[in-house]
């Protein structure tokens, strides 16, 4: 598409009004006849099983209903994928509700009563006893000799082999990942009275390359411990769920970022079937990878609801939130870069640990490796990694998950080889950039390496060099005056931004409007509007004449792909593109048919289908579809669409001309967006307080969609990394295993007053090749840039022997200056 | 009333934290009731003497004995002093505030506590090794003065049985003394290692909740009971015809007329001596 | 029996609009009865359920404790006044600038314009282990969780810990002490008037409470004298973020100067001790001195003699130094520096 009407232009999203006038209703603002509510009992312990529960005292409060406890959580059932496959399920998986807590804050019981005040009072009236059980808060702790695991069963999960088939029998299923006990030895660990990382055995590892070799002709090798931060999610919609059954269907009112996707996984979480749920989610006040499906937070009210016989609503606390809400793991990270005296990276070490905590979640060293693989591109490379569980909080992923990690721990040995080769920071990144189809990750069991679909990282650098006037302010960074110095620093980033396969559906009615089914979630990132733009694109439509219906699976959505992995702008353009074209051909199609001459002679354009024949309008061709009946007016579909699809496709036949397609484009490679990050900082010397003063984040997205969006997505994300550098963490107490931050102003997420006093992005808007509209998701590769520029440009202003851990506070920056060293303790977790 | 106070642990446990101060009020009123009781009893039931005439005799009999007898040495009167003084200063400083009157007592508590509990060293060292050390104790062959002494205390007339250097009540208030006194000094030793000073790190989790709960338990009952025995110690002390005693323990001797009407000389044999000299007097 | 928290629990309300109302109910409901003003503080404790009261006298009706007024030269600021009131009034910001810049800074706008001037003195700590509603010293237990060998105590005490390491959190209250301020506490038995400095208390004295004001008493006018109108005035706050966050440490001086030299001076230190430390020593060593750098660098020395740091918090040495150095040299260091 060379000219665009609708992609790259702004535009007013339907749902804005609502948003910004308060009648927007998101989960909590839904009422149903007879509604109860519920609260929970959680553990107090980091670790431990309830001995006792007495709710008598509980259940003769009156207006208590009902009491939901783990004995009435579904077994974890096996599971059926696509092809086929059987997944067995792990039976150590996260329950709603359990009776023996793996962290300190995990819901052990759920009360329902007639409002929240009598359910607290309830949940307070339960004799509930507990035997503590030993526990972990800091993976090192646990990889000791003698140290605590935080299941009883071990500390990392590992995946059994899977058994021999029988002769004659069909391969056998995977067996589920089990747990079990992992320890380094004595002397592995002497390392870390230095503060280095200790480096013992893990299970996940790989190499490509002549390490030893890249080392052996490195001008420079250094070999660093960087440490980052657990971080909570902290949306600022807690997550609340209304749940109720009708006619054995139940409807659950929920938080979450993909609606049509959480349809498959309450289905999971129930043991129902997809057809028995009905998700309804309008407007979700964020997410960011911590509601993908939503989950426990919604199984309660559902199931409660069910033994109560009547709706129920869990609203979480703010303290609720940080317990269940996720959060991104910490990497603990020990690196052995060798550089070439130009900079290029010839070997790299790179060793990660993830506190995973207590369930499946938080292996993100894995991805920290794979992105770290394809950013600096290493001639050389090892990794090796290992997740450590812990009984904090469940992880889950959140924006860039592993990503942002991964450029937290390289990006400041990038900076520090940069200064003692005397290299410019900008260079050092450039001669290290990915390029065209990089290569990503390790070694693929069939040989070679995988790709990417494109990558203009250098374009990206370059843009921002001079956007940034990056020489200019080199000239006066590292300079003195007064109390007062600034730095420069700059970061690249890359995540993955595109999934394919999934459907689109939409209908134009005889009125002359075309009705798109949306089934994105509605959290903030507008990709549920915005990738439909591509619709009015192809068709020639205004947008005005295009109405969408989004948030409900009660009203027929198509087969979309979960909003993760930023993959929803790409995955779901592709659908659109998809549909779109398959709405032209049936266009064409109908046109030929009632005008004459051949289809291919008709285009559609101007709200209408013209060709040799003559014209129809978009309304006239819609009442031809529905006489024409079959494909045109959804009595027929194609084969290749998902059965969800296929069902909304039956519900909403006979109203007009019904496009519906799924994406079978071809793409070469792996999607994966990038960021270059600039920042600029000054340090107060007296305080060892900071100030971003200004910040420029440029993107390579490929086709930039809809700017606002893509701004907001570049601002926002970048805003979250800097928060990560500069504030944002956990901290527990190592004696009894709970937390000490629970609260929005002891975790200390950046708030608007920490942004950059300037801030600005930009993009190097050149289409993906290997996507029909160009372009690639945005949502996540700004945090890893905004969080490593901002420490590269503390590390230019006051040397690179400050800090190790994240996020770098005043008191690191203080104490490490008055010292002339790093004193921090390194490795600690959660301090 | 409470007995415990209880708390509650990063783990929703509930823990021990210490004795109820109505512990306190109840033992300072238990401490003041009986004095009023004793003293209006001994003011009431006009109480019983010894006949001069006995003593007298026994002046003839031991006229050799000098005219002071020794009874405390320097040292042992020295310890009593600064034991007592430190008593003093560990008390009002744990009670003061309970009670109302808020100062900062950490510092002085603590340091009092170690001279108590240095004394305390210095005392066992010293009874034991230097000392009549068995003299203090009471035993089976007590039983008879004990007999006696209740008798006496309801008013009739019984002769006999002398004690030896110190007298029943004495040693049984030394006994209790000794209970609680090492309770306080053994809990507060421990009880350090939750504050900050100078000596020991501090470490809160050097025992579980529950010992804790116990330590503080038996600080708090120790120093509470601690408080009706130094109001009736003290109030001993003063009294009229205790207050021989009294001067022993300020001078270190008592009159050879005290000995001899308070003691068995048979039980509190004198040690061979020179007799004191005149200036002495 | 379960814990639950972030749920408010029921209690009966008062919203009385006169003092002697208050007081009476004060005097009713003796311990049983919680003063709420702005709730910022108030409602943390009520919705986690850890303090417990049966009433709460919620002053919000009392339009007699608001406003400022000026007698005489002075400043009489009625304990209701909200922290916004207190930096935009234009007698606050011409004469006692200190205490507007120390009311800008606290939490957020949005705190600002609940949060009161009385009840920003009269707060409890945030020791996140005491909000946690376990049983330590300040909470009438034996215990301070916060000073082991494992508590993560960056944001603690480093001078005036006796067993508790807590901290005062209050931005206003050193700027207060700083002014030589005076506060008006009612008793259903009168009214008795402290200094601002001895309106704190330490938990060497009483280690439950922060503060001189006993239960039955109301806080009703913080008056500032006419003392050091005008005077040169320094406050700084550093914090983790620049909005919502507590003081790690703050500093606040007035200073008059004669020629260059130091004719007077009261400065304050808040949140490295359990109560805002007026630092007198250093304000007699400072003072007939020439305000220059050697003079700051003395003063930063001195100010922090005797502190002893617990395990994440050295920095506040620093930090304090660094901040009594501005206080007494007027800013941070300028210039080419070193
Ligand atoms: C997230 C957050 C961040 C914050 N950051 C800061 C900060 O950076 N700096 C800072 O200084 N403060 C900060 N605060 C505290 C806040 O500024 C409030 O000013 C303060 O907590 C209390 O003011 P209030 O009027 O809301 O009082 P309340 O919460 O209603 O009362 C506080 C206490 O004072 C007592 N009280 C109140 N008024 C009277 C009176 N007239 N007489 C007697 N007793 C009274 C109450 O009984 C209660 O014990 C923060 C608070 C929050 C929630």
């Amino acid at each position: 598409m060379a000219e665009h009407r609708f992609i790259g232009q702004n535009y007013t999203t339907p749902d804005l009004v609502a948003k910004v006038t308060g009648k927007a209703k998101y989960a909590e603002d839904f009422r149903a006849e007879g509604m109860l509510f519920a609260k929970l009992l959680l553990s107090p312990m980091p670790h431990a099983r309830v001995s006792r529960i007495d709710t008598s005292a509980a259940l003769a409060l009156p207006g208590v209903r009902a009491i939901l406890t783990a004995d009435d959580m579904p077994e974890p059932a096996d599971s059926v994928d696509d092809t086929g496959r059987v997944i067995r399920a792990n039976r150590r998986a996260e329950r709603a509700l359990t009776n023996e807590p793996l962290y300190e804050g995990e819901p052990i019981l759920a009360v329902a009563a007639d409002d929240e005040l009598t359910a607290a009072e309830a949940v307070e009236r339960i004799q509930i006893e507990f035997e503590p059980l030993p526990f972990a808060v800091d993976p090192l702790v646990s990889l000791r000799p003698g140290g605590p695991a935080a299941r009883t069963e071990g500390n990392v999960w590992f995946r059994p082999p899977t058994p021999p088939a029988e002769p004659s029998q069909p391969p056998p299923p995977q067996p589920p990942i089990d747990v079990r006990d992992l320890k380094w030895t004595a002397e592995q660990f002497a390392e870390a009275d230095e503060g280095r990382l200790p480096m013992g055995e893990v299970l996940d590892e790989w190499e490509y390359g002549d390490l030893e070799a890249g080392f052996t002709q490195a001008a420079l090798v250094l070999d660093e411990t960087f440490v980052t931060s657990n971080t909570s999610h902290q949306p600022m919609e807690t997550r609340t769920s209304m749940a109720y059954w009708q006619n054995g269907r139940v409807y659950v009112h929920c938080s979450t970022q993909s609606v049509v996707q959480t349809v498959a996984a309450v289905s999971r979480w129930l043991g129902i079937p997809q057809t028995d749920i009905v998700v309804v989610s309008e407007y979700t006040g964020g997410g960011f990878g911590s509601k993908i499906t939503s989950a426990i937070s919604l199984v309660i009210p559902a199931l409660l609801s069910k033994k109560a016989n009547a709706p129920v609503m869990m609203r979480l606390t703010r303290e609720e939130e940080q317990y269940v809400g996720r959060s991104r793991p910490s990497l603990h990270a020990r690196i052995k870069a060798g550089f070439s005296k130009e900079g290029r990276l010839l070997a790299l070490d790179f060793f990660g640990i993830s506190e995973s905590g207590p369930y499946e979640g938080g292996q993100d060293h894995n991805t920290s490796g794979r992105i770290v693989s394809l950013l600096y591109q290493p001639v050389a490379m090892r990794f090796r990694g290992l997740g450590v569980m812990s009984n904090t909080p469940p992880r889950g992923p959140q924006r860039a998950p592993g990503g942002a990690q991964g450029v937290a721990v390289m990006e400041p040995v990038l900076a520090k080889a940069a200064d003692r080769l005397g290299i410019d920071q900008v260079a050092i990144h450039r001669i290290n950039a990915p390029e065209g189809k990089a290569p990503i990750g390790g070694p693929l069991p069939q040989g070679g390496r995988a790709h990417v679909t494109s990558a203009f990282v250098k374009e990206a650098l370059d843009k921002g060099r001079e956007l940034f006037k990056w020489e200019e302010r080199k000239a006066r960074s590292g300079q003195r005056t007064g109390s007062s110095v600034r730095g420069i620093g700059v970061a690249v980033s890359a995540y993955s931004a595109g999934s394919i396969g999934f459907d689109g559906l939409f209908v134009i009615k005889p009125d002359g409007k075309v009705y798109i089914q949306s089934g994105i979630g509605n959290h903030g990132t507008e990709s549920v509007i915005d990738v439909h733009r591509v619709v009015a694109e192809v068709l020639d439509v205004s947008w005005e004449k295009c109405e969408i219906t989004w948030g409900n699976t009660g009203k027929h959505m198509p087969w979309t792909c979960v909003s993760g992995g930023s993959q929803t702008a790409h995955a779901m353009t592709r659908a659109a593109h998809a549909t779109a074209m398959d709405a032209r051909t049936k266009l064409q199609e109908i046109a030929a048919k009632t005008l004459g001459g051949s289809p291919a002679s008709y285009r559609v354009a101007g709200e209408r289908v013209s060709g040799p024949g003559g014209s129809l309008t978009l309304a006239q061709a819609a009442q031809k579809a529905i006489e024409l009946g079959g494909k045109y007016d959804g009595h027929g579909a194609p084969e290749n669409i998902n059965a969800f699809t296929k069902r909304s496709v039956a519900a909403l036949a006979g109203q007009g001309l019904l496009a519906v397609a799924r994406d079978t484009y071809p793409r070469d490679g792996i999607s994966n967006s990038y960021v270059a990050g600039f920042a600029e900082v000054e340090v107060d010397l007296e305080t060892g307080q900071y100030r971003v003063l200004d910040y420029l984040a440029v993107a390579d997205v490929g086709t930039v969609l809809h700017p606002r969006s893509v701004g907001g997505q570049i601002m926002g994300g970048s805003l979250q990394g800097i928060g990560h550098a500069m504030t944002q963490k956990w901290v527990y107490d190592q004696q009894y295993g709970v937390p000490l931050a629970k609260r929005f102003y002891q975790t200390r997420p950046a708030t608007i007053l920490d942004a950059p006093a300037r801030m600005e992005w930009a993009a190097v808007d050149i289409p993906d090749p290997e996507t029909p509209v160009g372009v690639r998701g945005v949502g996540e590769p700004p945090v890893g840039a905004g969080l490593a520029a901002v420490a590269n440009a503390v590390a230019d202003a006051v040397g690179h022997d400050v800090f190790r851990r994240f996020p770098v506070t005043c008191d690191v920056v203080l104490t490490s200056l008055a010292n002339g060293r790093r004193v921090t303790d390194p490795l600690t977790a959660n301090i | 009333m409470d007995f415990l106070t209880w708390g509650i642990n990063p783990w929703r446990q509930p823990v021990l934290t210490h004795i109820s101060w109505d512990l306190f009020w109840a033992s300072l009123f238990a401490g003041l009731m009986f004095l009023v009781a004793h003293a209006s009893y001994m003011i009431l039931a006009a109480h019983r003497k010894r006949s001069a005439e006995e003593t007298d005799a026994m002046e003839a009999v031991y006229k050799d004995l000098p005219h002071q007898i020794e009874r405390h040495t320097l040292m042992a009167r020295l310890f009593h002093w600064v034991m007592a003084a430190a008593m003093f200063v560990l008390l009002l400083t744990a009670f003061l505030p309970i009670a109302g009157i808020r100062f900062a007592w950490v510092e002085w508590h603590w340091i009092a506590g170690l001279v108590l509990t240095g004394s305390i060293i210095y005392h066992v060292i010293h009874a034991t090794f230097f000392l009549d050390f068995w003299s203090i104790w009471i035993g089976p062959k007590d039983i008879p003065e004990l007999k006696a002494e209740i008798l006496r205390g309801l008013g009739r007339d019984v002769p006999g049985p002398k004690p030896g250097k110190y007298p029943l009540g004495n040693r049984l208030y030394h006994m209790a003394s000794v209970v609680v006194g090492l309770a306080a000094a053994v809990t507060g030793i421990l009880m350090m290692s939750r504050i900050r000073t100078p000596l020991v790190p501090r470490n809160p989790y050097l025992f579980s909740d529950t010992t804790w709960g116990i330590t503080y338990l038996l600080h708090g009952a120790a120093g509470v009971a601690l408080v009706g025995l130094v109001i009736a110690h003290v109030y001993f002390a003063v009294r009229p015809e205790k207050w021989w005693i009294t001067k022993g323990m300020i001078l270190g001797w008592i009159t050879r007329r005290d000995y001899l009407q308070h003691h068995d000389p048979d039980r509190w044999k004198l040690r061979e001596r020179k007799a004191p000299t005149a200036a002495q007097f | 029996m379960a814990v639950i928290r972030d749920v408010m629990p029921a209690f009966e309300l008062f919203q009385p609009a006169t003092v002697d109302e208050t007081l009476g109910l004060l005097e009713r409901h003796g311990a049983d009865a919680w003063i709420m003003a702005g709730g910022l503080d108030t409602f943390d404790w009520l919705k986690d359920r850890i303090k417990r009261p049966s009433v709460v006298v919620d002053l919000s009706q009392m339009q007699e404790l608001r406003g400022i007024r000026e007698a005489g030269g002075r400043l009489e600021i009625g304990a209701l006044t909200t922290l916004t009131e207190v930096a935009e009034h234009p007698l606050v910001r011409m004469q006692f600038g200190l205490l507007a810049q120390a009311a800008e800074l606290v939490a957020s706008p949005q705190i600002r314009n609940q949060g009161t001037l009385g009840g920003n003195v009269s707060q409890d700590t945030r020791c996140w282990y005491y909000r946690s509603g376990w049983s330590c010293y300040r909470a009438g237990g034996n215990i301070c969780y916060a000073d082991s060998p494992t508590a993560i105590n960056r944001e603690h005490a480093i001078l005036g810990a006796s067993r508790c390491v807590a901290v005062s959190p209050s931005d206003t209250a050193p700027a207060l002490i700083a002014l030589g301020a005076e506060f008006v506490l009612r008793s259903g038995a009168g009214e008795r008037v402290v200094a601002a400095e001895d309106y704190f208390v330490g938990p060497e004295i009483d280690i439950t409470r922060m503060t001189a004001r006993r239960p039955d008493e109301l806080l009703t006018t913080i008056r500032v004298p006419a003392a050091f109108a005008g005077a040169q005035f320094y406050f700084e706050k550093v914090r983790d973020r620049q909005v919502w966050d507590f003081p790690l440490v703050n500093v606040a001086s007035a200073m008059r100067l004669s020629g260059g030299t130091i004719q007077q001076i009261r400065l304050a230190v808040g949140a490295v001790a359990p109560r805002p430390l007026r630092l007198t020593e250093v304000e007699l060593a400072v003072t007939g001195q020439p305000r220059n750098e050697q003079t700051a660098a003395m003063a930063g020395e001195l100010a922090t003699v005797g502190a002893v740091p617990l395990r994440h918090n050295g920095y506040k040495i620093l930090l304090m130094q660094n901040l009594v150095k501005r206080a007494v040299r007027g800013g941070p260091l300028r210039g080419d520096g070193a």
